[in-house]
């Protein structure tokens, strides 16, 4: 690994959130911050400037994961991926995110999904593995497959 | 419309006009109503009229001739038909139509009427002739047959309706508890993936290990389940595929190739949970003790049908299977065990030479359950 990613993780479970973070760090990685609404993941995005940001669909105060996608993309030179058990209910533009890892994860593909997403974020397009249960965002692919040409 | 030479039939009778011409007497005489107008004169009045006529509109024959027939039609005569009339009336053509309209009295009928020009030989038309028939009974049964018809439309499209919004609702029911039983075996697997960091232990930190690999296998069946979009059904090989693959890569093993055979068969729903957790154990017991010291090797998952039963076989070219592991009552041989007396499958354990194969067979279907489709 090159550099640690800054990573802001945006979950409305404890656990899940408690496990992300610390699966992060395990891995190098700096969580700049966390958030459990979509209010506050904004606010945060736009405060800590994060190179990565792993978003839930549904979030706390039935907030949605897609508003915080939205204004990533809106900002420009963020990754953004969804982590959501209702990966079904994703369009295929992902609202700009590249990349959406389905739940229940096991701890190998979130570890082979970040391996992805960090190749994203240094070194497009990524030479790793799309692990099982990651799908990415066929808009991402073709642009990485231009970058490969 | 009449042939354009019939009118000469009429020659051969040799009949003088008037009151002994028998076509005149028969338009007389018959039940039927008929009426002649002229549209020579202005406003195409009705120059003869017929008994028939008078006894079924009610007028008598001084109200009648000299008016244009539109005194039939009333506030609920349709006008779409009337417009009807008046273009064949225009273009000199024929025209049987239901209409609508009104006795003297006031009271509605059904008129089916036949209007037909009557042209000389230079092919101008001299009169209209029409006839009338009351079909009020058929049009009313007709109109009735038709309003049964659409109120049992109408309470189909209800029932439909009901229906698709009950089915809606149970979809979303089943997308929230499925949102709800993938978030939760999410936390299991993080709570144990928490604890187990704490664990310094190294034999509690292997099975708490192996608990947190068994509540993978689960979550990644949940996750596979509505991945696809059959959510009664369960493809084995698919599933192999997720987590030979998962297993494999997580265990930090480089030297240990992964061979897939794989052929889709799909089982039940409700047989995925103990298929997973046997296929779960089987592998994850051939990568802990086939290739000890970093040994390299080979690990080969293969799932085939077999007629009305599924085979799975986890073969390696490890270090054979030691005779006190194979009899040993650990934790991971009794799951297996009962898994099998679950699926009614039967297992066999065999040396590779070298390595070890196990081969499981279980019907496919549930027991007393349909055939294979």
């Amino acid at each position: 690994m090159t550099e640690p990613l800054r990573i802001l993780v945006v979950e409305d479970e404890a656990l899940i959130l408690m496990q992300i973070e610390m699966m992060l760090e395990e891995a190098g990685h700096s969580v700049v911050g966390t958030a459990m609404t979509a209010g506050e993941a904004i606010a945060l995005v736009h405060e800590t400037r994060p190179e990565l940001v792993l978003i839930d669909l549904r979030l706390g105060d039935g907030s949605s994961g897609l508003d915080v996608a939205h204004a990533v993309r809106d900002l420009g030179g963020i990754t953004a991926a969804f982590m959501t058990a209702n990966a079904r209910a994703l369009s295929d533009d992902m609202a700009g995110a590249t990349a959406v890892i389905a739940k229940p994860f096991t701890g190998t593909v979130l570890e082979e999904s970040l391996a992805y997403l960090e190749d994203c974020v240094r070194r497009p397009p990524p030479d790793a593995l799309v692990p099982a249960g990651m799908r990415v965002a066929p808009a991402w692919l073709a642009s990485f497959a231009q970058m490969r040409a | 419309m009449e042939q354009p030479d019939a009118w000469h039939q009429t020659d051969q009778l040799d009949a003088a006009p008037g009151k002994g011409d028998p076509f005149a007497a028969a338009v007389r005489a018959t039940r039927m109503a008929m009426i002649i107008t002229n549209p020579r004169l202005p406003d195409n009045p009705i120059v003869y009229v017929n008994d028939a006529f008078l006894r079924m509109s009610g007028y008598t024959r001084s109200e009648v001739l000299g008016h244009n027939c539109r005194f039939l039609q009333g506030a609920q005569t349709d006008h779409g038909a009337v417009a009807l009339i008046r273009e064949a009336v225009e273009a000199r053509t024929d025209i049987a139509i239901d209409i609508l309209n009104y006795r003297k009295d006031g009271t509605p009928f059904w008129n089916a009427l036949y209007l037909s020009p009557v042209a000389d030989e230079s092919g101008e038309v001299l009169f209209f002739f029409a006839s009338q028939l009351d079909v009020t009974d058929r049009v009313d049964a007709h109109m009735q047959i038709q309003q049964e018809k659409d109120r049992f439309e109408a309470e189909v499209a209800k029932r439909t309706r009901d229906l698709t919004d009950a089915l809606a609702t149970q979809t979303m029911l089943v997308h929230e508890v499925d949102h709800r039983v993938k978030n939760n075996l999410q936390m299991i697997a993080a709570l144990l993936a928490m604890q187990t960091r704490a664990i310094t232990d190294p034999a509690a930190r292997a099975a708490m290990e192996a608990m947190l690999t068994r509540v993978e296998a689960l979550g990644t069946v949940h996750r596979r389940l509505y991945q696809s979009n059959n959510v009664e059904r369960f493809d084995v090989a698919e599933f192999a595929r997720d987590l030979a693959n998962d297993l494999v890569r997580g265990s930090g093993r480089d030297r240990i190739r992964l061979h897939l055979d794989l052929e889709t068969v799909e089982i039940p729903v409700a047989k995925a949970p103990p298929v997973a957790l046997m296929m779960n154990e089987l592998i994850t017991n051939a990568l802990k003790h086939a290739f000890p010291d970093d040994r390299p090797g080979r690990l080969s998952v293969t799932v085939a049908p077999d007629g009305t039963h599924v085979t799975i076989k986890i073969a390696d070219d490890g270090v054979g299977m030691p005779v006190q592991a194979m009899e040993q009552r650990s934790f991971g041989k009794r799951l297996i065990g009962t898994l099998c007396r679950q699926l009614n499958a039967s297992i066999a354990w065999m040396t590779n030479d070298p390595g070890t194969i196990v081969s499981i067979r279980l019907p496919r279907e549930m027991a007393g359950g349909l055939e294979a489709p």
